[in-house]
């Protein structure tokens, strides 16, 4: 069974058209990979479709013979025609159909032309002319005005498998085995080319003028034509020829299976190659670039192949290469536009051409291709995949922000770029002096102590154990706090400050119990931080922690406001039964939006409940003062910091 | 090509579809749009455009078919004619110049040649009335029709308010609370209105009325998302109403299938609506279609409908509510805030969609390729509702990476997101990479990519400007976290401000080296770097408006526009002003491929365009008065291939398409080639004759139909009409019995056989064909021409007889043809 057939419609490749196993006819958007439409002739299943050919790209306006006062009119007015892509598709039967993709419907049908399988239908460039070549051994030119035929002659001993028609549009070439060239207006065989052992499958002219203008007295002579046949690894490239010697092929290509889709870029000036691309049964597609100047031995190899697989990585790890189905050059020469995967949903894909490479595979992962083009049939909406494992950053996260730089102080040391690893060993190379200090800390008394952590701090620290640090760091007590950081040794300062800012950048909730630290660390040591000489890089990421937490702070407590006025208008209307009206419909809406606020802030607040004094409410003042307090030395706690960054920066 | 061709404003992308109902063609097969000045026709098959009939001078405002020949076509427009169509061939029949504004069309098929349009009433604003306009007959094409008489008086200006009733005996019309009903007979006026304080705090004006194919039932839609249905509106005071509440919002439009027994209805909320029955208030509903329904139309076989959509969207629906079509022009978002970028891959023009979407539209194939969801969230209708929407969008050089910034709507406190997009080729989507909450803490006003093809990934750095006076610079770093699965992810490198001004506009040089941000009235230097200031300029007085490098060869400049009317050149390498000119400059454009800049002035209500190289101060090229609107935005779009193009003056134009997008949200181009030449590629047509195959079974039919006719041609006799009829009387029956009841095929076939070689018989057989004409004819029709369609039957096998050469039967296929002749199928006569 022969590849499904399929084409591209000209001007730009804007539709390509495929007929699958099934019978059925469907178009696809080159551009979205989307299927345009599907027909379903009414014989789909007893005449399959066995070839396929676009109307032709610059068709004139035929000379209008039946119905000329229809096309006067339309002349008087000029007007503007969409044009009517007809699609003809030559069936297994004999008959070939017209389909206009326009109107999606069949045209007309050409009826008792050929008896047997129709194997190529060309059309004519400038006249509405079709030719079309069967099994019967008959060529039939067609009048596709009157759907009548207009000449039909036998083209060669066995079934004529292939047309191709001059540039000119004075020749028909067609080919069995032999490919026979033949003049259009009287009939006759002008040339014979021989060489191909089986019947040939592809036929196409590769140049459009003679290369040598001296002698274009029948304006066929010195043009290049390419074959390729049925199981055959080699595409052959004629040369038409004044002095009948066309016993071999010029040239050839070699592939390394039989060509199933050929695709090639004309060229008009002598010196640009003609760019030729080959798809092969195997799935493969070859791509060569050529100039076509006489003979050549050898077989060329391609300069470029190009295989699409599977990424393979999930599930089962071996690769699977999936089938290029078709090829065609866009109108700039430089890229293709691919048709991979199953024949029933393939994959139009745009690649732009890098022949440096001579070979590229392309990964695609065909399933999700598929699953994600299936929303987009109908209303074009496509969904951009969003993962769980994607980066977020927000304010305090580092890389949100840096410090910034206005150009008043833009003398000062320029790149210390975030590197979070960079700090942290130095740290440890510190550490290793540690043992010594700690080992001083805990001999000298020799009493057991318990109203400090130092030592459990300083151990902790040091084997870098979330265990105890959880232990030593979760500690509530204002007392204990400060005896440990104010017993600690001075070079755990900074280890600590380091652990303090990680876990402040986590849980929000967290963050209340190690400002206490923070605090404890800023007043007991100021002076040993202020010796440092990179204070502002160390503590630069805690200090934007802060200031972006503490740019929130007005949103949150205004949030925190109104939430407390819903909450106690709901209470009160449950407790009076008859308050007529709760106002709850816009801004319940809007509260519902902005949830994660909403959650970040009630988890910071979750275990003060009297907390929510601190805008409005002044009844319950005593209750909270204690609370308040604490907020309130949060605040001074940043505020205590920032004096110390610019001091450093002087 | 001749040399002086004026450079043109085409207009692409489509216009809007919405200037009036969609009209279906008689046999459901094309659907006809208004569109801009443009009448449209569609294939429902396929989605394409079949025909584009232009002629009108200004907006298409009604489209109907005629209703005495459906293949003709009537269209109105605002330049005061009505012109009909032939829209199979897209021929223009004829024009009638009414004179006036025409803002509806409607026609009757009662009303012989005079079709009805909304006028606006002399000397009054915003009243118009309804009047009848009679076509004038004549031989010309071009012709006057001023015979005007008003229907009514008062009424809205779109065909929503109009309706005409069963058979064209009454117009209904509403305007404001009122609904008026003209009774054409009885030249009777009855006006109801809908007091104010029956409902509590709705808003229940009417906003649309369709009226009721076979009963005289009026339905109207309310400001409320009511619909009211009325009756008995003969009778001023006995009328009644019933309701049907199922919007929120305002109900758009109405529609009655065929036969009346469906209502659909539809809104803001993008839900269809199709009522059964009022009575048991049954409905469907077909929801999410995307954008408010504007305008719903029916197929006058009940099919299909179909709704156009504010968003320039045309779904064209089954009759069991399902989506079949959709024909998607350009969209038309409120507010293109994302500029006209133009995506690397795919070379298609993106900008603002629907909500939240990010719409890629080709303009090779002037089609929508598709949209992007980027916010995905549900986008929900309610009036006040803040909606975060995509304000800034940029590719990079290759369209690997796609940067985009959506914000919410409120106007102090905006909620920010910058999300990154990668290209994942595998999947051949987009898929997120990083997402930065609140990247500035006001709204951004710019962003770019370092634009470096040869340098690779390495290069590419953001630039995102904010008005909280900082400019920020974001940079791909390997993550250091092993869990994760990327192996990028983008942060903040650089943080950069200038005496606490805002930053406003921002932009690399060719080669990345460096990057220019204005503050307000100065624009700032920077070395990419090493991130230092290098240098400052500025022209004052007035803000920055847009900024931008030169290419190439003059890749030593930049440019600045400002507000306050000046167009500046500096120079990088001597740091001073090269030259300045008084220009309003609203757009400033680069050309990517070439060093030729466009920048489009409004000034004095008309846009203008200016074509500069920055070493020259004189332009290359400048066209006054582009268009009328102001024009918002432009785009260079590299071509495909170059176009040739033998005038010297535009060959800027050569390499890449200049395209504008003016303040109404028509998308335009410019184009050196005259109106046929452009027109000729899609202008190809191959003339194919219609010629399908018919069926078996019609072709049985047909030849059997055929055969008759030529007989009675061959006889040279007067055809008698009914004789035809009942010449195939088993065929008739056989065609016209309700399945269920026919007996098996095999009995039938005989009597089918039977019935087609009646003709053909010879003497002998002539009673009992006799006896079937007479059986057939008493059981169909029982008319008083018995007689003389048996004798005619008798004649014209006598004639037959004589002058038949056809075969001849053979003894035996006689015989047995009268033997099934004899047989007995009185049984069709019982039904």
């Amino acid at each position: 069974m022969a590849a499904p057939p399929c084409a591209f419609s000209p001007r730009g490749c804007r539709l390509f058209a495929s007929s699958g196993p099934d019978g059925r006819l469907r178009v696809w958007d080159t551009a979205g990979s989307r299927l345009q439409h599907e027909y379903v002739p009414s014989a789909h299943l007893s005449a399959a479709c066995t070839c396929l050919a676009w109307g032709p790209a610059g068709a004139r306006q035929p000379p209008s013979k039946d119905g000329p006062q229809r096309k006067k009119r339309k002349s008087e007015v000029g007007e503007v025609d969409k044009q009517l892509d007809i699609l003809a598709i030559g069936t297994a039967v004999g008959s070939i159909l017209l389909y206009s993709t326009v109107k999606g419907e069949l045209q007309s049908k050409l009826d008792g032309g050929h008896d047997s399988r129709v194997n190529c239908v060309r059309w004519h460039q400038d006249s509405c002319c079709l030719y079309s070549c069967s099994d019967d051994k008959h060529i039939v030119e067609w009048n596709t005005q009157t759907c009548k035929v207009k000449c039909k002659w036998k083209g060669d001993n066995s079934s004529v498998t292939c047309l191709c028609i001059s540039p000119d549009g004075k020749m028909l070439l067609s080919a069995g085995r032999t490919i026979k060239l033949w003049d259009l207006e009287t009939k006759e065989v002008y040339r014979h080319f021989t060489g191909h052992a089986t019947s040939v499958s592809s036929l196409m002219f590769t140049t459009v003028k003679p290369m040598n203008e001296s002698k274009p007295f029948d304006g066929i002579t010195g043009l290049y034509f390419l074959s390729g046949a049925i199981h055959d690894r080699l595409l052959s490239v004629w040369q038409i020829r004044s002095d009948r010697k066309e016993k071999n092929a010029v040239m050839s290509f070699s592939v390394t299976d039989e060509p199933t889709f050929v695709d090639l870029t004309v060229s008009e000036v002598k010196e640009e190659p003609v760019k030729l691309a080959v798809v092969c049964r195997d799935g493969q597609l070859h791509l060569f670039e050529h100039i076509l100047n006489g003979y050549c031995k050898k077989p060329l190899t391609s300069n470029c192949t190009i295989q699409i697989a599977t990424p393979g990585n999930d599930g089962d790890s071996t690769p699977k290469p999936v089938p290029i189905l078709a090829a065609a050059f866009c109108t700039d020469k430089q890229s293709l536009l691919l048709v991979y995967g199953n024949t029933l949903q393939p994959i139009i894909e745009k690649v732009s051409l890098n022949t440096s490479e001579s070979h590229i595979c392309l990964v695609r992962d065909i399933q999700k291709v598929l699953s994600l083009k299936t929303d987009a049939a109908l209303t074009k909406v496509k969904t951009p995949v969003v993962n769980s494992d994607t980066k977020v950053l927000v304010p305090g996260i580092p890389g949100h922000s840096t410090a910034v730089k206005t150009p008043a102080s833009g003398k000062e040391k320029k790149k210390k770029k975030r590197k979070p690893g960079e700090t942290e060993e130095s740290i440890e190379e510190r550490l290793g002096a540690l043992d010594i200090d700690v080992s001083k800390v805990k001999t000298p008394g020799g009493l057991p102590q318990t109203d400090s952590f130092a030592v459990l701090l300083v151990q902790g620290l040091e084997s870098n154990d979330a265990e105890i640090l959880n232990k030593v760091l979760n500690t509530r007590k204002e007392n204990i706090v400060k005896n440990t950081v104010a017993r600690m040794p001075i070079h755990a300062v900074i280890p600590l400050l380091h652990e303090l800012t990680k876990r402040l950048q986590g849980n929000p909730y967290s963050a209340s119990v190690m400002v206490r630290w923070l605090k404890s660390v800023f007043t007991l040591h100021a002076s040993y931080l202020s010796t440092l000489p990179d204070l502002i890089p160390r503590l630069g990421m805690l200090y934007q922690l802060m200031e972006s937490r503490v740019k929130t702070l007005q949103k949150l407590c205004r949030l925190h406001g109104r939430l407390f006025i819903l909450v106690t208008q709901v209470a009160a209307s449950q407790t009076v039964q008859d308050v007529p009206e709760v106002n709850q419909t816009a801004k319940l809406v809007y509260e519902d939006d902005s949830s994660e606020e909403e959650g970040s802030d009630d988890e910071m607040i979750a275990d003060k409940d009297s907390d929510e004094n601190w805008d409005e409410d002044e009844e319950k003042e005593e209750q909270s003062d204690e609370q308040d307090m604490t907020v309130e030395k949060e605040i001074n706690g940043d505020s205590d910091l920032e004096p110390e960054n610019e001091s450093e920066e002087e | 090509m001749v040399a002086p061709d004026a450079l043109r404003v085409v207009r692409c992308g489509g216009s809007t579809l919405r200037g009036a109902r969609a009209v279906f063609s008689a046999d459901s097969k094309y659907l006809l749009c208004a569109s801009g000045d443009f009448v449209k026709v569609y294939s429902v098959n396929t989605e394409e455009t079949l025909r584009l009939m232009g002629g009108h001078a200004d907006l298409v405002t009604g489209i109907q078919l005629n209703p005495h020949n459906h293949m003709q076509l009537y269209s109105s427009s605002l330049d005061g004619t009505i012109k009909l169509w032939d829209y199979m061939d897209g021929i223009l029949i004829k024009t009638f110049t009414v004179g006036s504004q025409l803002l509806a069309l409607s026609t009757l098929a009662s009303a012989e040649d005079s079709v009805f349009v909304v006028i606006p009433k002399k000397g009054e604003r915003d009243t118009f009335q309804l009047v009848s306009v009679k076509l004038t007959k004549g031989a010309g094409q071009d012709l006057e029709s001023k015979e005007l008489s008003v229907v009514l008086d008062g009424v809205g200006a779109s065909m929503k308010h109009i309706a005409f009733g069963r058979e064209g005996a009454y117009v209904v019309s509403v305007k404001g609370m009122n609904l008026q009903v003209y009774f054409f007979k009885r030249k009777l006026l009855n006006r109801f209105s809908l007091s104010t304080l029956k409902t509590k705090g709705g808003d229940n004006r009417f906003s649309c009325v369709v009226c009721h194919p076979t009963e005289d039932c009026i339905a109207t839609g309310h400001a409320d998302g009511k619909i009211r249905l009325w009756r008995n509106f003969h009778h001023k005071k006995e009328y009644t109403y019933s309701t049907l509440h199922w919007h929120h919002d305002i109900v758009m439009d109405l529609a009655f299938s065929m036969e009346g027994t469906r209502l659909l209805s539809g809104g803001v909320e993008s839900v269809l609506v199709q009522w059964h029955n009022e009575s048991s208030c049954q409905k469907d509903f077909l929801p999410r279609l995307g954008s408010p329904i504007e305008y719903i139309s029916m197929s006058s076989d009940g099919a299909l409908c179909c709704t156009l959509h504010t968003d320039n969207r045309i779904t064209i629906i089954n009759s069991n509510l399902r989506f079949s079509r959709s024909i998607q022009g350009l969209i038309k978002s409120r507010d293109v805030k994302t500029g006209l970028v133009v995506d690397p891959r795919t070379k298609a023009l993106v900008l603002n969609g629907e909500p939240g979407h990010l719409q890629f539209y080709s303009l090779q194939s002037d089609q929508q390729l598709f949209s992007l969801d980027i916010v995905q969230r549900q986008y929900i209708h309610e009036a006040g509702l803040k909606q975060s929407d995509l304000v800034k969008v940029a590719f990079s050089a290759r369209g690997t990476w796609l940067a985009t910034v959506e914000e919410s709507e409120e106007v102090t406190d905006p909620e920010l997101q910058l999300k990154l997009w990668f290209y994942h080729e595998e999947a051949q989507s987009f898929q997120l990479n990083t997402r930065i909450n609140t990247p500035h803490d006001n709204h951004i006003t710019d962003m770019c990519f370092r634009d470096m093809d040869e340098l690779g990934e390495d290069s590419l750095i953001l630039v995102t400007t904010g008005r909280d006076c900082v400019f920020k610079v974001w940079v791909m770093v390997e993550d250091t976290d092993p869990e994760a699965q990327q192996n990028v992810s983008w942060t903040c490198d650089f943080v950069g401000s200038y005496h606490n001004y805002q930053a406003t506009n921002c932009c690399f040089s060719e080669d990345g080296s460096l990057l220019a941000v204005s503050f307000e009235e100065t624009v700032t230097v920077w070395d990419s770097l090493t991130w230092d200031l290098k240098c400052t300029f500025c022209h004052p007085p007035g803000n920055i408006r847009k900024i931008c490098f030169g290419r190439l060869t003059c890749s030593k400049y930049l440019i600045g526009a400002t507000d306050y009317g000046f167009l500046c050149c500096w120079n990088l390498l001597t740091c001073a002003l090269e030259w300045s000119a008084h220009l309003n400059v609203v757009v400033l454009q680069p050309d990517p491929v070439s060093e030729h800049i466009a920048a489009v002035s409004w000034l004095s209500k008309e846009s203008s365009l200016f074509v500069f190289k920055p070493n020259e101060p004189r332009p290359i090229y400048i066209q006054r008065n582009l268009c009328k609107d102001k024009i918002l935005l432009a785009a260079f779009v590299p071509r495909d291939e170059p176009e040739m193009t033998s005038s010297k003056k535009y060959l800027w134009l050569r390499k890449s398409q200049l395209f504008f997008l003016t303040d109404t949200q028509e998308l335009m181009t410019l184009s050196t080639k005259s109106l046929e030449e452009r027109l000729t590629p899609s202008n190809k047509q191959l003339a194919v004759e219609e010629s399908l195959p018919v069926t078996p079974f019609s072709l049985l039919l047909g030849k059997h139909r055929h055969q008759q006719a030529q007989e009675d041609v061959d006889l040279g006799k007067p055809v008698v009409h009914n004789k035809q009829e009942q010449a195939s009387p088993a065929v008739k029956e056989l065609l016209h019995t309700p399945a269920h009841v026919l007996p098996s095929a095999s009995f039938l076939c005989t009597i089918f056989i039977n019935s087609l070689l009646i003709s053909k018989e010879n003497k002998s057989a002539e009673e009992v064909a006799d006896e079937v004409e007479m059986e057939s004819e008493k059981a169909e029709d029982e008319s008083d021409e018995e007689d003389v369609t048996a004798m005619e039957q008798e004649d014209t096998s006598h004639m037959e007889l004589l002058g038949e050469t056809t075969c001849k039967l053979s003894k035996s296929q006689e015989k047995e043809l009268r033997k099934i002749r004899k047989m007995d199928y009185s049984w069709i006569s019982a039904f």
